[in-house]
């Protein structure tokens, strides 16, 4: 991967890649926060005006997902969104890293789902009675067969939360690691430059077609893919909030 | 003709791929081979079965907002979701395939 991968742009050596352009990412999300809520009006103008309007989209899936009192996780849904949203379209500037192309990055978010919707689950019903919601409306003698099943499912849920978003960065990045290096100095456009028959006829077409097949087809599936995969992780966030709470409103 | 373009085209993309893997083969040893070999291979099967589980779910959506055009934004999040847990299988093998690949052992 060290042969086909530059280094970003800003480097320093005692601190992983990740960690600093997290910094970078949480710098963006404040000054952008900062600026829309300095002068906050009642009629929205500027900047005010798209962070409501993003946020309402968060507000709308809540709603959606979790009911009336599905407003009181906004603060959880909207940041984890924010920042894998920011994260995730950061990776897409040629020379900035992606913090979600790490697994530490997106580990530390599926984990903080995890703990959270458990401590929700546990305040709103105690803990003697979510643990046994874990067992399932089953008779008694399959219940620790359903128990240890579900504690089973319950761990899979960070673990495939974390590697789906984290899968999904690295291979668009790996891809498109790939196709600039064949497109560059040391693939078709240096080729084409090397001054040989071959390199002008054929090297320089397909560097040509290189570039409007990323320019033009690779890069908006990215950008579709970051949106995508942001919108699976607050929902599946959502909906295991969701389970823990519903779980309390039936008794 | 066009057959002859398209397969012109292929060896054209096909050349520094060569000289790369000749590069790489150089000195590696048996492990190493087999690793490339079990990466290539999983990989391949797991996009090609995730391509025709996705292309279900896909047409089954299709389907379904055609005859129910009032309910096409609750069906498009369930597909979404859908074809990430059909995606996030393959994306494990991706992640075991980039291990084989890039972590020396």
């Amino acid at each position: 991967m060290e042969m086909i991968e530059h280094p970003p742009i800003l480097h320093i050596p005692a601190i992983p890649d990740h960690v600093l352009y997290t910094w970078f990412v949480m710098a963006i999300l404040v000054v952008v926060s900062l600026v829309a809520t300095r002068r906050v009006s009642l009629v929205p103008t500027g900047s005010q005006n798209f962070m409501e309007m993003v946020l309402d989209q968060f507000v709308k899936e809540l709603d959606e997902t979790i009911g009336h009192e599905g407003r009181r996780y906004l603060p959880l849904i909207a940041t984890l969104g924010l920042f894998i949203l920011t994260s995730n379209l950061m990776g897409l500037v040629p020379g900035l890293v992606a913090p979600t192309a790490n697994l530490n990055t997106t580990a530390a978010c599926a984990l903080i789902v995890f703990i959270t919707y458990h401590v929700i689950g546990v305040r709103k019903q105690g803990f003697i009675p979510y643990l046994k919601h874990f067992a399932g409306p089953v008779p008694l003698a399959l219940k620790p067969l359903m128990f240890v099943i579900e504690i089973i499912s319950h761990c899979a849920r960070p673990l495939s939360l974390s590697l789906r978003l984290f899968g999904n960065m690295l291979a668009g990045h790996i891809l498109l690691a790939i196709f600039f290096f064949m497109m560059g100095f040391d693939g078709m456009l240096g080729w084409a430059l090397s001054g040989t028959l071959g390199g002008i006829a054929v090297g320089a077409p397909a560097a040509v077609v290189m570039v409007v097949f990323v320019v033009g087809f690779l890069l908006p599936l990215k950008i579709l893919v970051a949106f995508i995969q942001t919108f699976i992780f607050c929902k599946l966030a959502m909906l295991y909030v969701a389970a823990a709470v519903e779980e309390a409103e039936h008794h | 003709m066009q057959r002859i373009v398209t397969m012109g085209l292929m060896a054209i993309l096909a050349v520094p791929g060569a000289a790369w893997a000749a590069d790489a083969a150089g000195g590696g040893d048996l492990a190493k081979a087999f690793a490339v070999l079990a990466a290539g291979l999983g990989f391949g099967l797991a996009a090609g079965l995730c391509g025709l589980g996705q292309g279900r779910a896909a047409g089954s959506a299709v389907d379904a907002m055609a005859r129910q055009p009032g309910a096409i934004a609750r069906i498009q999040t369930a597909m979404l979701l859908g074809l990430a847990f059909i995606e996030s299988l393959t994306l494990f093998v991706f992640v075991i395939a980039v291990i084989l690949l890039f972590v020396k052992s």
